[in-house]
């Protein structure tokens, strides 16, 4: 299963229950190539809407990058390419999401993977001046729970 | 650059028979190979020096292939032609990109670093098409490629650029693949994880930050580790319990609330398959099996990998 569909199943069935007052900030998504794509070309079947419903059972001021789904740019990490020896390659790569990121006006990005969350966050936010806030769309959903009484 | 002609022409142009060109070629006096369509080709400069030697102006032209600019600046704009081998390239997945693939070049405007260093998906096809295959594994075009798929997306002739990138990635010799994903992959096959953390302080790093999360917002909350008939198991990035330990919680909290039956193996709990990214198909094939082995082991129903 992926991460969506065990997310979505969650909020569906109301197994957890979301708090939207955590994060009142304008979020954008960002389309991961593998989550999309690549997995369209290579399963038959991408994950675009599932992230963004996610992320707006999180928050209400949510914003798109663009372009976005099937033609969304790479984070300029990817392949591996956050690990490679070639960071100016890659941050040059980058700047086209980074100009993305600042005219969609977000102060928080979501990142369902985590390659691009490491470019975003530890990458182009500091090259690019952005101020931004990254998380993984796990760690939104985390931060956005109302935690059940158990004890 | 190369001259193309027919023999008959040059027999004429030279005031000799078809039969002494044909002579002068077999000798080697004229170094001249046969090309297609009864056609001969010689080097330029070849050409330029049996007019010298006999005397004759170079006749040039759209018939064999040269531009009449090119014949001032010979010497510094003489190019070495390069031979094709004509054996198969092992690269192009498909021979018929020889057509399909018009040169539009709309993958280069797609992608993203094209024109850095020469990185250039539509140049990378044609060198594949023309068998240039040792050029293209030295290259370091497909590893700064990110294989994102936007100029695959963007193609008129559906060429498979990543597949193209992942072909060439996985020839390099493995010693020279760049950065640490090939010795992520070994040390992968060897102990389990890319970077090699052995299982007591992987079990030990999880048991303390499970409780942890117990204290802060989970009371009774355990790390379930090799629970069997567990519904989901996890798999783990291995640079979160080697560096950012504290992010492995955010699920373990999502579990916790939605009441999920969840658990994470004590070995050969990796989700990051770095074979996928240096084209080695056999590593990524074991590194699944060990997975699927993991599921079968501990009867889980859902495997979660969350990459
Ligand atoms: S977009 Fe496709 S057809 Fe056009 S040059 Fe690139 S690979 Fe060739
Ligand atoms: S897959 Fe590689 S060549 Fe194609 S657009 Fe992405 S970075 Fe460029």
């Amino acid at each position: 299963m992926s991460v969506f569909d065990l997310l979505l199943e969650y909020i569906k069935e109301g197994k957890i229950q979301l708090n939207k007052e955590v994060h009142k900030m304008a979020v954008a998504y960002h389309d991961p190539c593998n989550y999309g794509r690549k997995s369209l070309k290579a399963f038959g079947q991408a994950y675009f809407e599932e992230g963004r419903e996610i992320t707006k059972a999180c928050c209400d001021d949510f914003r798109e990058l663009y372009p976005n789904r099937k033609g969304a740019y790479c984070c300029g990490a990817g392949g591996g390419a956050w690990a490679m020896p070639f960071s100016a390659e890659r941050v040059f790569y980058g700047r086209i999401k980074a100009r993305q990121i600042s005219e969609s006006g977000a102060q928080l990005v979501i990142a369902p993977c985590h390659n691009c969350r490491d470019q975003l966050m530890k990458s182009l936010n500091k090259e690019y001046d952005l101020n931004i806030e990254v998380k993984y769309i796990w760690e939104l959903v985390a931060d956005s729970l109302i935690m059940p009484n158990k004890q | 650059m190369m001259y193309e002609f027919k023999v008959s022409d040059l027999a004429e142009e030279f005031g000799v028979h078809r039969n002494t060109i044909r002579n002068w070629i077999n000798a080697g006096t004229l170094s001249a190979k046969e090309g297609p369509g009864r056609k001969y080709l010689m080097k330029f400069h070849d050409y330029q020096k049996l007019c010298e030697k006999f005397g004759r102006e170079p006749h040039v032209g759209p018939a064999n292939n040269v531009s009449p600019k090119a014949l001032g600046a010979l010497e510094v704009t003489d190019v070495a032609p390069m031979e094709i081998n004509g054996l198969k390239s092992q690269i192009a997945l498909d021979p018929a990109w020889a057509d399909s693939c018009m040169t539009c070049g709309t993958c280069a405007s797609a992608c993203p670093i094209s024109g850095v260093d020469g990185l250039d998906p539509r140049k990378i096809v044609r060198m594949a098409v023309l068998g240039m295959d040792e050029e293209l594994v030295a290259s370091n075009w497909p590893w700064k490629c990110t294989m994102c798929g936007k100029c695959e997306e963007s193609c008129p002739a559906n060429i498979q650029i990543i597949a193209l990138m992942r072909k060439i990635r996985g020839l390099r010799k493995r010693a020279l693949v760049p950065g640490p994903i090939h010795k992520g992959v070994s040390m992968c096959l060897e102990r389990g994880n890319n970077l090699g953390i052995p299982k007591d302080d992987f079990v030990f790093l999880c048991e303390d930050l499970g409780q942890e999360l117990a204290e802060d917002c989970c009371p009774g909350f355990k790390t379930p580790i090799d629970v069997h008939g567990a519904r989901v198991l996890v798999t783990v990035n291995s640079k979160e319990p080697f560096g950012e330990p504290d992010d492995m919680k955010w699920w373990w909290k999502i579990f916790y609330a939605a009441g999920e039956s969840f658990t994470i193996s004590s070995e050969n709990w990796e989700g990051v398959n770095w074979g996928l990214f240096s084209g080695d198909d056999e590593a990524m094939k074991t590194v699944v099996g060990r997975i699927v082995d993991n599921m079968r082991r501990l009867n889980c129903k859902v495997l979660l990998l969350p990459e």
